[in-house]
């Protein structure tokens, strides 16, 4: 039994691997197929299925609803990506730092991550509330605005104030991933550094950074996708408005298949944004391992 | 030297405070809220303790929804949905650990690409498949799906933990005589509760919390779950609804915030673990 | 290894047993013998009226219950769709007429014109049918409740300035509303901010609003050309738009937060006598009035404001029945109970919206002064069906082109030429594809 770390034959693990492999190809990558299929036909909810090509395509080229919500898409997921691993990497390296109570913050932190999505809209449309919300309550007093603000239907301010709520709700996320590799970096490479005598902020270049790299660019990808697809925590707070401003690609998709029941074209606006994603993520990822090989 | 690290111990902590407050403070704001008489809502002043608390729209909530019923049907819910993926996954988890065939690139694979698709291409197709089934409209169905929902990041966490766990130990095991489950389960997994907490932890709240699959998947108003209830409140207009509306989502945030504090530890280094060992 | 796959599947076969050992089986059970009926009443009021309603069958009708079902106005469109699509469908649902000639048009709903009888057919008013009827003649739901838009104001605002508020023997025109809006807008304290705006109305979502206003300016957006629908806004569209902008920006007498709030949120800053008046708002909002105004706050019904005419146009709320329903007979017979003369009167009183019986608006109840209803029910008679009812597409049309586009241009961000363009341009964008289905 001393080949025990070697009997490995791809029908053992196949056996160990199944319980957990027959429900996803069940669950998910079956009506995933079918779904990325149905994209590729003219299906609309109470009539027959029927295959129609690239039709639902050459239709996106000229719908200007499409663009819109895509050039939305991408102003919200790029600036809330890096809004959020910006900030959880700062909210990391405090925690690294290991002051007093710092599981106490460590633990509150997660506040955000914990709440349910429609919650967390919830939650921020009582704090942007004309009428109720706290922040035209202070901002009055403090003498900075003097009328009232609608934040969630201005046309001015609603995409920053959705932007925030969203960068809230994501900061836990990026922070616990980044703390994890900042934990993960051995000590004895800041020692080396120390006897050299090399400041704090020499240290951050020169060890946690590179050090840090697989983990930034794991989150960044990751949170790219996840943000994309955002759905939950927008839909409640604007439900794509005011004039269809923060229709993110998701709320568009999700419009056509239960609003309008034109589930082929929502299916057809799913297969963009996982072409869109794919794209962006691999010429990310091989900047990044590029860079990391040099 | 020591009035550096104390300065920048207190910066820190300035940091860190100013972080809890940004992060922390609109929970506060809205458990505020549901304790606030409607009137004082809408008062238009400005202050964190209510003014003369109530539990009116706790009261509201608890006549007028199916409150308990729906939280009932998320717990058995997420209980069940956390206990089959857990255990469906640790096999597989060892599984892609110890072995490297083709299949752990494809298992790896389909981790990393099921969080590129938008739900919207599933959902459709998963409609109707589960109602083929006679799975819509039961909360079979809806385990089934939160089980493979959870699925991909707890096989993630799992199996980089697995790495860690010495191969000598198994070997030991097996030269005893043990077969592969009994190592599996009696071996290995005692030595992966970090992992299998935050596992636990992950799989439980996002069932607990999930809202777009059951929307679609229920229909039935006795087998709702509680986000589902609690979306029923935001569609409903009007300034007499704002406390209940807070009041319900202080009820349903609660046990997601309870189990993260208890499982804090636990998921952090289960994180670690997960995220870096690859 | 064997006895390992055995562990694994035996622990799936076992959650299942636990699953099916949970007492939620049962409750599936009397589900598929009852009749599901989905309500969307949300006034506190009218949620009981509704289940007192459900409660008097079910005790009269043992053999058939009615599960009441609470939906929302805004999940239910998502419930019904899918539940068309698989067949998993209530047997009875609440919702209005714009979106269930939609529905009809795809033929999800079971053609009512057959079952109904003629006490019914000849009491509900002839505007109520016309908003659920279908070209071939098929209803598509049974109209109960009709919004009409209404305008409130400020009892103690108006007879300190000096102004006769409007009666429904003399009502204003718009110019009049204009001229008083603009009095009505004062700056008490005197420090160049105003206090007090003489109006205001919600138009965060305004199509609703412009559309069935613009009809007693002759407006009606939807043409039918060629058998096509096709979307102009031409001089009588444009009327209503550039009244209300240009009270907004030049005479600066409607309130600015009217831009991007919905009516009822406006009401709290009506009681806080922020606005003198508040116009286009749903006849139910009286409810909040009634329950929620402050004891010293006196408040009055505008009768329709005059512009060519009186004019407004209206949708209902209906009962269907969905093609898919089993007990179509049984269904239509709880339908002809919480309809009944004295039951949709109950259902509109306690929802505050009139309802769509001749027979109940000639109750006394519905000729209330002090509750408003006197004046809400004298205006039953201006209520007009727009031209875009049955319009293929109108609903995506509604929140796709219309509503976004009117909220940019109540914003300040078109002006009224760019506003009207854009909306004859995108509509051809969305009509089009209902076009192709050809339906």
């Amino acid at each position: 039994m001393s080949d025990w770390g070697r009997t490995r034959t791809s029908t053992g693990q196949l056996k160990l691997l199944l319980p957990a492999l027959i429900p996803v190809l069940l669950f998910s990558l079956i009506p995933l197929i079918r779904g990325i299929y149905l994209g590729f036909t003219d299906y609309r909810l109470g009539d027959p299925i029927q295959f129609n090509g690239l039709a639902n395509y050459v239709r996106m080229l000229s719908d200007v609803f499409f663009w819109k919500s895509f050039q939305v898409g991408f102003v919200w997921t790029l600036v809330v990506t890096f809004a959020q691993v910006a900030l959880g990497l700062g909210l990391a390296l405090l925690l690294n730092r290991k002051v007093r109570f710092t599981s106490i913050y460590a633990t509150l932190m997660l506040v955000p991550w914990a709440m349910p999505p429609i919650i967390r809209g919830i939650v921020w449309r009582q704090v942007y509330d004309p009428d109720a919300g706290i922040l035209n309550g202070v901002l009055i007093q403090a003498g900075i605005i003097h009328q009232q603000i609608n934040w969630l239907s201005s046309f001015e301010y609603v995409i920053p104030a959705v932007i925030v709520a969203g960068v809230w709700g994501e900061i836990p996320k990026a922070a616990v991933f980044v703390l994890a590799g900042l934990q993960s970096i051995p000590k004895d490479l800041y020692e080396a550094v120390r006897i050299d005598g090399a400041g704090r902020w020499k240290e951050f270049v020169h060890i946690t950074l590179p050090m840090l790299t697989p983990v930034l660019a794991a989150v960044v990808s990751l949170s790219f996708m996840w943000n994309f697809n955002t759905f939950g925590i927008v839909w409640v707070l604007t439900q794509g408005g005011p004039g269809g401003l923060t229709r993110l690609p998701m709320l568009a998709a999700y419009e056509e298949a239960f609003r309008y029941g034109y589930v082929g074209y929502a299916a057809a606006i799913g297969n963009v944004m996982v072409l869109v994603i794919s794209l962006v993520l691999f010429s990310y990822l091989r900047v990044q391992l590029r860079e990391q090989k040099q | 030297m020591k009035t550096r690290t104390f300065i920048a111990d207190l910066l820190t902590h300035a940091g860190l405070i100013l972080f809890m407050i940004f992060l922390v403070f609109p929970l506060v704001w809205m458990i505020a809220t549901s304790f606030r008489p409607t009137a004082e809502i809408y008062s238009g002043t400005v202050a964190l303790l209510p003014e003369s608390p109530s539990l009116d729209h706790y009261r509201t909530i608890f006549l007028e929804q199916k409150i308990f019923t729906s939280m009932g049907n998320s717990f058995i819910v997420g209980i069940c949905s956390t206990l089959i993926a857990v255990l469906i996954a640790l096999p597989g988890a060892y599984a892609l650990a110890r072995y490297s065939t083709r299949w752990n690139n494809v298992v790896l694979g389909w981790i990393l690409g099921s969080q590129i698709f938008p739900v919207i291409l599933v959902m459709i197709p998963l409609y109707i498949l589960l109602r083929s089934m006679a799975l819509t409209d039961s909360l079979i169905g809806l385990t089934l799906v939160y089980v493979v929902w959870a699925l991909p990041f707890v096989l993630w966490m799992l199996h980089g933990y697995v790495r860690t766990v010495p191969l000598d130990i198994e070997e030991a095991a097996a030269i005893d005589g043990a077969s592969r489950s009994q190592i599996i389960f009696r071996i290995v997994a005692p030595l992966l509760l970090p992992a299998i907490g935050a596992s636990v932890l992950f799989a439980f709240v996002s069932a607990w919390n999930e809202f777009f699959f059951a929307l679609v998947l229920m229909k039935d108003p006795n087998l709702m779950t509680l986000q589902v209830e609690l979306a029923r409140f935001t569609g409903m207009e009007g300034q007499a609804r704002t406390g209940p509306l807070a009041a319900a989502s202080v009820l349903a945030t609660v046990p997601s915030v309870v189990l993260f504090g208890f499982l804090q530890k636990w998921f952090s280094s289960g994180l670690i673990a997960g995220a870096v060992k690859n | 290894m064997k006895r390992f796959i055995l562990v694994g599947a035996g622990v799936v076969v076992l959650g299942t047993i636990v699953f099916l050992l949970l007492p939620q089986g049962e409750q599936t059970d009397s589900s598929t013998t009852r009749l599901r009926f989905v309500s969307l009443a949300w006034q506190e009021q009218a949620l009981a009226t509704n289940r007192a309603i459900v409660a008097e069958w079910n005790a009269a009708h043992p053999e058939l219950p009615v599960e009441y079902v609470q939906g929302t106005w805004n999940s239910v469109h998502d419930y019904l769709i899918t539940g068309f699509e698989t067949g998993d469908v209530p047997d009875v649902f609440h919702y209005e007429s714009s979106v269930i000639v939609d529905f009809a048009m795809r033929g999800f709903l079971t053609d009512l014109a057959p079952m109904i009888e003629p006490e019914m057919r000849d009491d509900i008013l002839d505007v109520a049918w016309a908003s659920v009827r279908r070209p071939d003649g098929a209803i598509c739901g049974i109209p109960f409740l009709m919004e009409s838009f209404i305008g409130l104001y400020d009892v103690d605002a108006l007879s300190a300035a000096g102004i006769t508020p409007p009666t429904f023997e003399r009502p204003w025109t718009w110019e009049e509303f204009r001229s008083v809006a603009r009095r009505l807008t004062v700056d008490t304290t005197e420090d160049g901010t105003v206090d007090r705006w003489g109006a205001a109305i919600g138009l965060r979502n305004s199509a609703n609003i412009v559309m069935n206003l613009s009809i007693g300016f002759g407006g009606s957006f939807f043409r039918k050309v060629d058998g096509q629908y096709v979307v102009r806004a031409g001089i009588e569209e444009r009327e209503l738009l550039s009244t209300i902008h240009t009270m907004l920006y030049a005479d600066r007498s409607i309130a600015p937060s009217s831009v991007g709030q919905s009516g009822p949120a406006m009401i709290p800053g009506f009681f806080q006598r922020r606005y003198a008046m508040l116009i286009g708002i749903g006849a139910w909002g009286r409810q909040q009035l009634v329950e929620n105004a402050p004891r010293d706050f006196r408040w009055g019904v505008i009768p329709p404001l005059k512009a060519r005419t009186q004019d407004i146009g209206t949708s209902t709320q209906t009962l269907s029945i969905p093609k898919a329903s089993k007990r179509t007979a049984e269904a239509m017979a709880f339908i002809r109970f919480m309809l009944s003369k004295e039951n949709m009167a109950r259902l509109a009183l306690s929802d505050w919206m009139l309802p769509a019986r001749a027979s109940c608006l000639e109750q006394a109840e519905f000729n209330d002064p002090a509750t408003g209803w006197d004046v809400t029910t004298a205006s039953a008679r201006f209520l007009k069906t727009g031209t875009w009812t049955g319009a293929p597409g109108y609903v995506e049309w509604k929140s796709r082109v219309a509503n976004p586009v009117l909220q940019e241009f109540f914003s300040g961000r078109l002006s009224l030429d760019e506003a009207t363009a854009r909306i004859e341009e995108e509509s051809n964008v969305v009509l089009s594809r209902y076009q192709e289905d050809g339906r």
